[in-house]
């Protein structure tokens, strides 16, 4: 079974002027349409659909602090879409980062309770690099020797990873607080120590953990490295045509083994960078990840796996995040914001798809070998 | 060493006499075959529906929303079946027609179908109460299995004739034919004249009534759980994928994995009640793990439709 | 033959003025075609010709933007395969239309709106088998049957249905020579004593003067001769389809004309390019050599024992009909396949096989059978391609020097005659000849040792085959060991300097250049073993 998760569109081809404007349109449209159903359907259920809206801005961006806490939140986004890029571009389905970012930290929470000071900060940030790296290479594992589709193992492996950290939290000798005076009930791990924290950046009045900028610079060289290099000229190919790419030298298992462990170490990585910055307070807890996993995964998708648009689709969702706190005063679940999301995802995804279609509808596709004709392609 | 395997075949040993371990496997088992064999036919028309999930999920909710404002069972369960067909709408036209990749838009709608309805349920709360056990005298009376079999909730019983129906619609109609074809060579089948495209989606919505009438059974058979909560779906839906993995793609097999999957579900439930005490996160992860070493096993199968999960653009070989 | 009275008969299909276009490519333009009951009519046309396209207008798989069409006078509008068939038109496909998962008879129902009913279908099955003595068995799955039953089953699947009127498409490709002369033979029976009317469609020239009552000969979409087969030579023949006078030799077996192929010869018109005469004992060294290779799936054989060696500078032509291992075998060149048993050396050394790039390593080059599989990517540009494994040569620091590559791009690209918008141009948007001088170009610009061509000038136009044929020739001159893998016999018979037959997968014979002719061929192809002597085993 061959699948890859690619968004329609996301391969070269030639764009005028007008049909780019006509994306942007589209996008547009989509958007707007996105929001109004869901304003639609809070205010089908009796709630406040403006106040939600204002409640969202203030929440994110609008009042003091709140941008330095959207900054926080995309971080992470934006480090577990750049892992997501990097299993598409190799033509592999992983969709399992939201556990292989709760191993990741789970294991840099083990490291980084143990001792104190910045060498350990760093020991912890690399656990959490190889804990997911690890927990994604089962998948790989199990595609590449048994043939199980990764589409598949890494889901199930999201359910075995929360139970499995979950069980981490029971006992003392792995993550459990040993803390004598911490109430029983609570099943946490020790709290961070704070020369082990990462450290915050402090300006106009918004504060932010030094792992934004991390994350920045990482897309940056996640750009360069899939569209300058030879490594992801490779990767390029064998996402394309894994035959070729056999043929012309690029280890095939290698190669999609290793992209698939890269894009677990980079959601474990953004795991570590969590709770080093102070997801939870410094405390590794059941549900840790916080559905940080999944949404990462949808940046990846709506930026179409180009790294430089993951920047601005994660502060929008990272804005969703934080916005969601405020909602609590208007009598409405935050559950709605899941709503609007996967809306806007939906939305995002559907006018690129279009336009593909309508180009593939006007210009003959590449000729079969069989013969010189061409065929037009139409999903009927 | 000895004790343990001693301490093992305690445990199997009354484990595999409970009745109680019979009854709550085929409870589990049966709600996965609704989804299970619903995607079969998905499965043979060449899509994989990660989707099943919101499905269910659809499903779930909108019978127990429907059964707390009517009191109906037979309505209840035709909503569900109706919100697994919507959910199948939305995965089929955005991927058979609109050709956004569907494992995308499986994730999405999975996410979405959730919040919605974790959304809905806070404003609109879902109260059910519990459709009692319908007991077909004598036979319920067999030891051991006799409850499982025969002393379920009237809604179980509906996969009895479901099974037969799936595997008629696949193998002894037209469309089944087509459906076939579409799934191991579209090119083929698209050239004889048939709508690749159309008979998957088709299929997609078969699966759709399936798993969201499982759904709906879930919700109002389930004799220990009161009331609708979400989150009770579980991923049951990706197991139900694993089953069809494990069956090689035949119905029968499909059902077996359902019962073996079933099983596991239950272990978590009985174990308990037993007196064996065992860590709460090894038995709500054992499924899982089952279902990842099962399709280890069984996914190198050669009966894998061909054209599986490949996309199909008329033009493009 | 029947259609003498043809004038007197209303026309089974008449097409009026029928245009299609693609953008701005033009597949058909204004054609006329009328075929009556009773008459094979052949519609004659090199790659690109526009034949397929009209077929599949009749067919229902694809709308013409301007014309009419016509059954026995009646205007009428063809959505899709279905209507076709209810107005009676069938086509027996070129690549197969069947599903392998599925039984004979399930195949024979897809696509049609009778009852599902299994007995019945089997009847009708057999009923069709006999009455055209086609033997097939209709519980067996398609999966299983070799290449030949497979288009039986196509045949009856067509007939079945009762047409007035069939239309088979280039379907000898996947034949030997003998079960061609029984599908000719079936194909009489069928057009006289029902009064069929049969279109034919092949870029042979042979096939349509040996099948065929009428010719209608189409050449860029357009139609620009029409007549009957009996007053039709080859040479016209070719002449009206390439639109010039063919003289040179690698055009005529372009064309599938053996006759033509030989009466040049004949007249001594050499090769483009001169040919060395191979020495009586060969003292090139050996480059690429197969011994005993073996690969088994699904428990067949589908390279048994196969024993292959080429000398540099020699081109060695794999003749055989489709499905013989000729895949497997340009999969195990390509590093796409790991041996069961036996070995493949380069120069002494033995290749790692099945490991990725083993064989490029080697200095083995291949131009696959299908370059859509193996050959390219698709969504990269022209450059890319040209520079697909040689990216190291441009990477400074494991960065991909994108200047340096344009410019060895442009170099290629000028080299090798590849028409493009230029090197940043989708690889997509090139036609298939320039696709195809890309993918030599990559592989000639590495100075192989070994060049595998397989299937090299399928689907391509006269010109395109012309210069492909040059280059494997001048390629060989340069010393490297050419091996040619193809289907075509006037392919193989026009360039090879030593041909081996591949049956089931293993040599079953050998003929050097001089001694190899197209009855002897044939035989081979049949599957009747010679030893080295060319005695009948």
């Amino acid at each position: 079974m061959t699948a890859t998760i690619s968004s329609p569109g996301s391969s070269t081809g030639p764009s005028t002027a007008a049909s780019t404007a006509k994306l942007v349109g589209l996008y547009v449209l989509a958007v707007a349409i996105a929001l109004a159903l869901s304003a639609a359907l809070i205010a089908v259920t009796g709630g406040p659909w403006r106040k939600v809206f204002t409640a969202l801005i203030d929440g994110s961006v609008r009042n003091p602090g709140r941008w330095g806490d959207t900054l926080t939140e995309a971080a992470p986004l934006l480090i577990v879409a750049l892992g997501a890029i990097i299993t598409a571009r190799a033509g592999l389905v992983n969709i399992g980062q939201e556990g292989q970012l709760a191993v990741g930290a789970a294991t840099a929470a083990y490291v980084a309770t143990n001792g104190s000071g910045p060498l350990v900060l760093i020991g912890a940030l690399v656990a959490g690099f190889v804990g997911g790296a690890l927990w994604a290479g089962i998948a790989a594992l199990l595609r590449y020797w048994r043939k199980v589709p990764e589409v598949i193992s890494t889901l199930l492996l999201v359910f075995v990873a929360s139970q499995g950290t979950g069980y981490l939290l029971t006992r003392t000798f792995l993550l459990l607080d040993d803390d004598p005076n911490k109430p029983n009930r609570v099943q946490t791990s020790g709290q961070l120590d704070p020369d082990t924290r990462i450290g915050f950046i402090r300006i106009f009045g918004n504060e932010f953990p030094w792992s934004v900028v991390l994350a920045v610079v990482l897309t940056v060289a996640v750009a360069l490295l899939m569209n300058r290099s030879i490594w992801g000229f490779r990767l390029t190919v064998l996402g394309r045509n894994a035959r070729t790419a056999q043929r012309i030298g690029v280890p095939v298992v290698i190669a999609g083994a290793s992209a698939l462990a890269l894009s677990g170490a980079f959601a474990g990585f953004a795991g570590a960078v969590m709770f080093a910055a102070g997801s939870a307070n410094y405390r590794y807890t059941p549900g840790f990840a916080n559905n940080i996993g999944w949404e990462g995964l949808l940046v990846a998708l709506v930026a179409r796996n180009r790294p430089l648009a993951c920047i601005p689709v994660a502060l929008v969702f990272g804005a969703l995040r934080t916005g969601s706190g405020f909602l609590a005063a208007t009598g409405v679940e935050r559950s709605i914001v899941d709503v609007v999301r996967s809306l806007l995802v939906l939305a995002l995804l559907v006018p690129p798809a279009v336009i593909a279609i309508q180009r593939r509808r006007v210009t003959p596709p590449p000729a079969p070998v069989s013969t010189d004709e061409p065929v037009v392609a139409v999903a009927r | 060493m000895i004790a343990v395997v001693a301490a093992a075949t305690d445990v199997f040993r009354d484990v595999l006499s409970a009745e109680a371990m019979y009854e709550s496997a085929m409870r589990f088992a049966i709600v996965l075959a609704f989804a299970a064999v619903g995607e079969w036919v998905a499965e043979k028309a060449g899509t994989l529906n990660i989707s099943i999930e919101a499905m269910m999920i659809g499903g779930a909710y909108t019978a127990a929303v429907t059964w707390g404002a009517f009191d109906m069972v037979p309505v209840a369960l035709v909503a569900g079946v109706t919100a697994g067909i919507v959910v199948a709408l939305a995965q089929a036209h955005l991927s058979h027609q609109l050709t956004i990749d569907q494992f995308v838009v499986g994730l999405t709608l999975n996410l979405f179908v959730l919040g919605l309805a974790l959304f809905l349920d806070s404003r609109w709360k879902a109260v059910t109460s519990v459709v009692k056990p319908t007991r077909i005298p004598l036979l319920a009376d067999i030891p051991l299995v006799g409850n499982a079999l025969f002393g379920q909730p009237w809604p179980m019983y509906l996969i009895v004739p479901l099974v037969p129906a799936a595997w008629w619609l696949v193998f002894r109609t037209r469309w089944g034919l087509e459906v076939r074809s579409v799934g191991d060579n579209p090119q083929s089948a698209d050239v004889s004249g048939i709508h690749v495209n159309r008979r998957r989606r088709e299929a997609i919505m078969v699966a759709g009534a399936c798993s969201g009438l499982g759904g709906g059974v879930l919700v109002l058979g389930q004799i220990s759980i009161s009331g609708y909560e979400p989150g009770h779906v579980g991923l049951k839906g990706i197991i139900a994928i694993a089953a069809v993995i494990f069956g090689g793609w035949t119905l029968r097999g499909t059902v077996v994995g359902c019962i073996v999957f079933g099983y596991f579900f239950a272990l978590q439930q009985t174990l308990p009640v037993l007196g064996y005490r065992i860590n709460a996160q090894l038995a709500a992860s054992l499924p899982y793990v089952v279902a990842l070493l099962v399709t280890a096993v069984f996914a190198t199968r050669t009966r894998q439709p061909r054209a599986l999960a490949q996309p199909f653009v008329r033009g493009l070989a | 033959m029947a259609g003498a009275g043809a004038a007197a008969l209303a026309p089974a299909v008449r097409l009026t003025d029928v245009t299609k276009r693609y953008g701005p490519v033009v597949a058909c333009s204004g054609v006329d075609l009328e075929l009556l009951p009773g008459e094979v009519h052949g519609i004659l046309g090199e790659n690109g010709a526009g034949k397929s396209t009209l077929m599949k207008i009749l067919i229902g798989l694809v709308q013409p933007d301007d014309g009419a069409i016509a059954l026995g006078g009646r205007e009428v509008v063809i959505h899709d395969p279905q209507t076709a068939a209810q107005l009676g038109i069938g086509m027996v496909h070129q690549h197969l239309s069947l599903v392998e998962a599925l039984t004979v008879w399930e195949n024979v129902l897809l696509g049609d709106t009778s009852k599902f009913d299994r007995s019945t279908a089997r009847r009708q099955v057999m009923e069709t088998a006999d009455h055209y003595g086609l033997a097939i068995d209709p519980d067996r799955c398609v999966g299983e049957l070799s290449a030949g039953l497979r288009q039986r089953v196509e045949l009856i699947k067509c007939l079945r249905r009762d047409p007035k009127i069939l239309i088979l498409d280039e379907p000898t490709s996947v034949l030997t020579p003998a079960e061609s002369e029984q599908l000719f033979t079936t194909l009489r029976d069928v057009v006289a004593t029902e009064q069929r009317a049969v279109a034919l469609v092949s870029h042979k020239l042979a096939e349509i003067l040996h099948a065929t009552d009428n010719v209608t000969i189409m050449r860029q979409g357009r139609v620009v001769e029409r007549c009957r087969t009996s007053e039709a030579t080859a040479s016209s023949l070719a002449r009206a389809m390439v639109g010039r006078e063919v003289l040179l030799r690698a055009s005529a077996a372009a064309l599938g004309a053996t006759d033509l192929v030989d009466d040049l010869s004949d007249a001594g018109v050499s090769a483009t390019t001169d040919v060395i005469a191979a020495p009586i004992v060969d003292t090139r060294p050996v480059v690429l050599r197969i011994d005993g290779a073996r690969v088994v799936r699904d428990g067949v054989a589908v390279l048994d024992d196969l024993h292959l060696e080429v000398r540099a500078g020699e081109i060695v032509g794999v003749a055989g009909v489709e499905g013989n291992g000729q895949r497997e075998l340009g999969d195990l060149l390509s590093s796409l396949v790991t041996l069961d048993g036996g070995c493949v050396t380069v120069n002494g050394v033995t290749a790692r096989t099945g490991r990725a790039g083993s064989m490029a390593e080697l200095g083995v080059g291949v131009i696959p059978e299908d370059r859509h599989d193996s050959g390219c990517v698709l969504d990269l540009s022209v450059a890319e391609n040209l520079l697909l494994d040689r990216m190291e040569s441009i990477t400074r620091f494991g960065i991909v020097d994108r200047r340096a590559m344009r410019r060895r791009a442009i170099e290629l690209m000028r080299e090798f005659d590849i028409q493009a918008s230029g090197p940043d141009a989708m690889f997509a948007s090139l036609s298939g000849g320039n696709q195809q001088r890309v993918v030599l170009a990559r592989e000639l610009g590495q100075r192989p040792e070994v060049l595998v061509a397989a299937q090299p000038t399928r689907g391509l136009d006269v010109g395109a085959i012309e210069y492909m044929s040059n280059r494997l020739r001048a390629a060989a001159a340069s010393g490297i060991a050419v091996l040619l893998v193809s289907t075509e016999l006037e392919e193989i018979l026009e360039l090879s300097d030593r041909i081996v037959v591949l049956s089931r997968g293993r040599v079953i014979g050998e003929l050097d250049r001089r001694e190899a002719t197209s009855e002897r061929l044939g035989l081979l192809l049949g599957g009747v073993e010679t030893d080295p002597n060319g005695a009948h085993v």
